[in-house]
């Protein structure tokens, strides 16, 4: 069992307040991505979990056992190396054992515990070879079997992959999925990228200041944020979020480019995810009011419009390669079931 | 003129090659793209365009000026590297103002620039603070900044938003081009990071090993890739290719898929391009114009994996060798094993052994 859980947890170096009263619990075998800006709490959770730190309140919980006052030795989590690159001068097979030889685990261990990881990520044909003779996905396979090579309770991994290329970090991270749904290990991660945690969590904790804003799935929390901070965390391009005003029932946006119909009392903000955002040529019979294409970005599969509406820009995401021009009027709507509405301190309000 | 050419440049470091003969002319006031993965030769590319390197062999030419011998300094280039040279112990303002001041511009002239790319940047109510109590960000923006208040003819930027977050690379890279647009000077855009390239670049140099793979805009490198690394290396995911082999049949010339036990049709001009091949070829078609059908043609495949991000689903099917990926708005409904087919017109074929695009007749 390896469900590790926080119970009221602060953590204060002098005045700062890393950790603010974080209440969590990831389930035994669970994805779980802890997300926010720097600063946010994310390495002070990593190492109040690892037992590097200690508590000033409340409770680590390993598999159901308090352990502040176990020992770091004593908690069987590992943290994983920071970067995945290997050491050119040592085969696959010398690679993989390294974190075992430099623990001095004794050799028949090493052997077996080689023998089992290099059978779960098929490895076992290319142990014998320097990484400047496997492919990238082989050299990516051998990086991760090294990382997994003990047998912990639990991982913790603190961006392992950011020092990769764009290309091969979008193929490692669901490697890494795979892998973990294989060993079936409790996996705790820590990224800054919004699009690599909303591709590897399970479930995921958004974090600011040192507290936790929101837990949930990234769908749920991509769906419906709790707050305006949030929203805006996860998505790319970001959530449109425009200061608006009540006009009777309605809300109005972007110097009237954004109405909507039917908007909660005391709401100030307005949010639409930029894939709910239509675009269409302007034409006379169209409501509301034409506004201005600033820019297109063609991503190929997508088309990034950005609009300029009075003091605001808006970003639209369109599916293909739609002929839009920039400095051309364009109308804008959106499905009032698809917008977000926040309040006076940006807290998300319901409908 | 501040057109750039390369004519048969060759950079060698010893034993490694560098780059392999390329050319290529970059037009005045153009933004283009050197992409490719790490060790492509790009990052070579640009420093021989600045002047940090001499090339090998070959010749730079800045409109008809041949380059050869002139130092960094003599070439008029602005450049922003990926890890910013900001004075931390200035503020904004003095240092935005630098080259200028070194220049020994007057007063009020420096004033009048410093506030306008302030303006263009984001960065007015900042022009106070010291450069040590500033974000990553920031910092980059300010780097940009103080190379771009030169005006120079010229603009070369190596990686430059790789240090700074998600959210904040999406805003620059809108206000990146929308400051080339401004001054037309011409940009010279290192990156490894495909998504950058398209989004800024009016054409995009494509390099891998030393070599230039293709030229061209975003959507041409996108839609008509001339091989299989371009093909792989553009667009977020790549293209999907499947081996397979041109066979007749009553409907027409098809591709047989082999070990998917499907076959596939061809638009006509790709077939009658392919009526004589005979040989392997790779059945190439976009993640994003791949179509989930609730029946009838196409290719069977188990649902491997599924990353849901944000706007899109990424479905992850088949393994290996017969992997597909497809990609969804974000409220697909999914069995355990789905029939997808392409959209007929992204068909693309490539010649198995060179890896070398078959155009459509």
């Amino acid at each position: 069992m390896a469900e590790i859980a926080f119970r009221n947890v602060t953590k204060r170096y002098g005045d700062l307040v890393a950790v603010d009263d974080v209440s969590f619990t990831v389930e035994d075998n669970e994805f779980f991505c802890f997300f926010g800006p720097p600063l946010s709490g994310k390495s002070t959770i990593l190492r109040l979990i690892l037992g590097l730190e200690t508590p000033d309140r409340g409770e680590v919980l390993i598999g159901g056992k308090p352990v502040n006052d176990v020992s770091p030795a004593g908690r069987n989590v590992a943290m994983v190396f920071q970067n995945l690159a290997l050491f050119p001068h040592m085969t696959a097979a010398e690679n993989v054992r390294f974190p075992l030889v430099e623990r001095r685990v004794p050799a028949p261990e090493i052997g077996r515990r080689l023998a089992e990881v290099s059978e779960k990520l098929h490895i076992g044909h290319i142990l014998h070879k320097p990484p400047a003779q496997l492919s990238g996905g082989e050299r990516q396979r051998v990086a991760i079997a090294r990382a997994l090579v003990r047998d912990p309770a639990a991982y913790l991994m603190d961006d392992p992959i950011s020092a990769l290329d764009a290309r091969l970090r979008e193929e490692t991270r669901v490697e890494l999925k795979r892998i973990q749904r294989d060993l079936g290990k409790t996996l705790i991660y820590v990224t800054h990228d919004q699009e690599e945690a909303m591709s590897v969590a399970d479930r995921m904790a958004i974090l600011e200041g040192g507290g936790i804003r929101q837990i949930g799935t990234p769908v749920e929390i991509y769906d419906r944020p709790a707050s305006a901070y949030v929203a805006r965390l996860l998505g790319s391009p970001t959530m449109n979020i425009l200061p608006g005003t009540h006009a009777g029932s309605a809300f109005e946006a972007a110097d009237g480019a954004i109405r909507v119909a039917d908007a909660p009392a005391g709401a100030m903000e307005i949010g639409v995810r930029p894939e709910n955002l239509r675009v269409e040529p302007w034409t006379e019979d169209k409501q509301g009011r034409p506004v201005k294409v600033f820019e297109v970005e063609p991503l190929g599969g997508y088309t990034v419009v950005t609009l300029e509406s009075g003091q605001s820009r808006l970003r639209a995401l369109m599916r293909g390669q739609p002929d839009i021009r920039t400095e051309t009027m364009v109308a804008l709507s959106c499905d009032p079931a698809r917008v977000h509405f926040f309040g006076q301190s940006g807290g998300a309000l319901g409908r | 003129m501040s057109s750039i050419h390369l004519q048969n440049l060759v950079k060698k470091f010893g034993e490694f090659t560098a780059l392999k003969t390329m050319d290529l002319v970059i037009e005045d006031g153009e933004f283009m793209a050197l992409l490719g993965p790490s060790g492509c030769g790009k990052s070579t590319t640009m420093n021989m365009i600045a002047g940090i390197e001499e090339p090998t062999s070959g010749r730079i030419l800045f409109g008809d000026r041949d380059m050869a011998g002139v130092p960094m300094g003599g070439r008029g280039v602005g450049f922003v590297f990926q890890n910013y040279a900001i004075f931390t112990h200035m503020t904004v303002r003095q240092n935005l103002a630098y080259g200028l001041r070194m220049r020994g511009l007057a007063k009020s002239e420096i004033e009048r620039k410093v506030s306008a790319i302030a303006e263009l940047l984001q960065l007015s109510p900042l022009l106070d603070r010291k450069a040590d109590r500033l974000s990553v960000n920031i910092l980059q923006r300010v780097a940009i900044g103080r190379s771009a208040i030169m005006e120079p003819a010229i603009f070369l930027l190596d990686e430059p938003l790789s240090n700074v977050d998600a959210a904040f690379r999406a805003v620059m890279r809108t206000e990146l081009k929308h400051l080339q647009r401004q001054f037309r000077q011409t940009m010279v855009y290192v990156t490894h990071d495909q998504l950058e390239a398209m989004t800024m670049a009016d054409r995009i140099a494509v390099m891998d090993h030393g070599v230039l793979q293709q030229v061209g805009t975003p959507l041409e490198v996108y839609n008509h890739p001339a091989n299989v690394f371009v093909a792989r290396f553009i667009g977020a995911p790549g293209m999907n290719l499947l081996k397979g082999r041109p066979a007749e049949r009553d409907r027409g010339l098809v591709i047989d898929l082999g070990r998917l036990g499907a076959t596939q049709p061809l638009p006509p001009a790709l077939a009658a391009s392919l009526r004589n091949h005979g040989r392997e070829v790779l059945y190439g078609f976009r993640p994003e114009q791949t179509l989930l059908s609730a029946e009838g043609r196409g290719l069977r495949m188990p649902v491997d994996f599924v990353e849901r991000i944000g706007a899109r689903t990424i479905v992850h099917l088949g393994r290996d060798e017969t992997a597909v990926k497809a990609v969804f708005e974000n409220d697909v409904k999914l069995g355990e094993a789905v029939t997808v087919s392409p959209a007929e017109a992204s068909v693309r074929i490539f010649d198995a052994a060179t890896g070398t695009a078959i155009r459509a007749e």
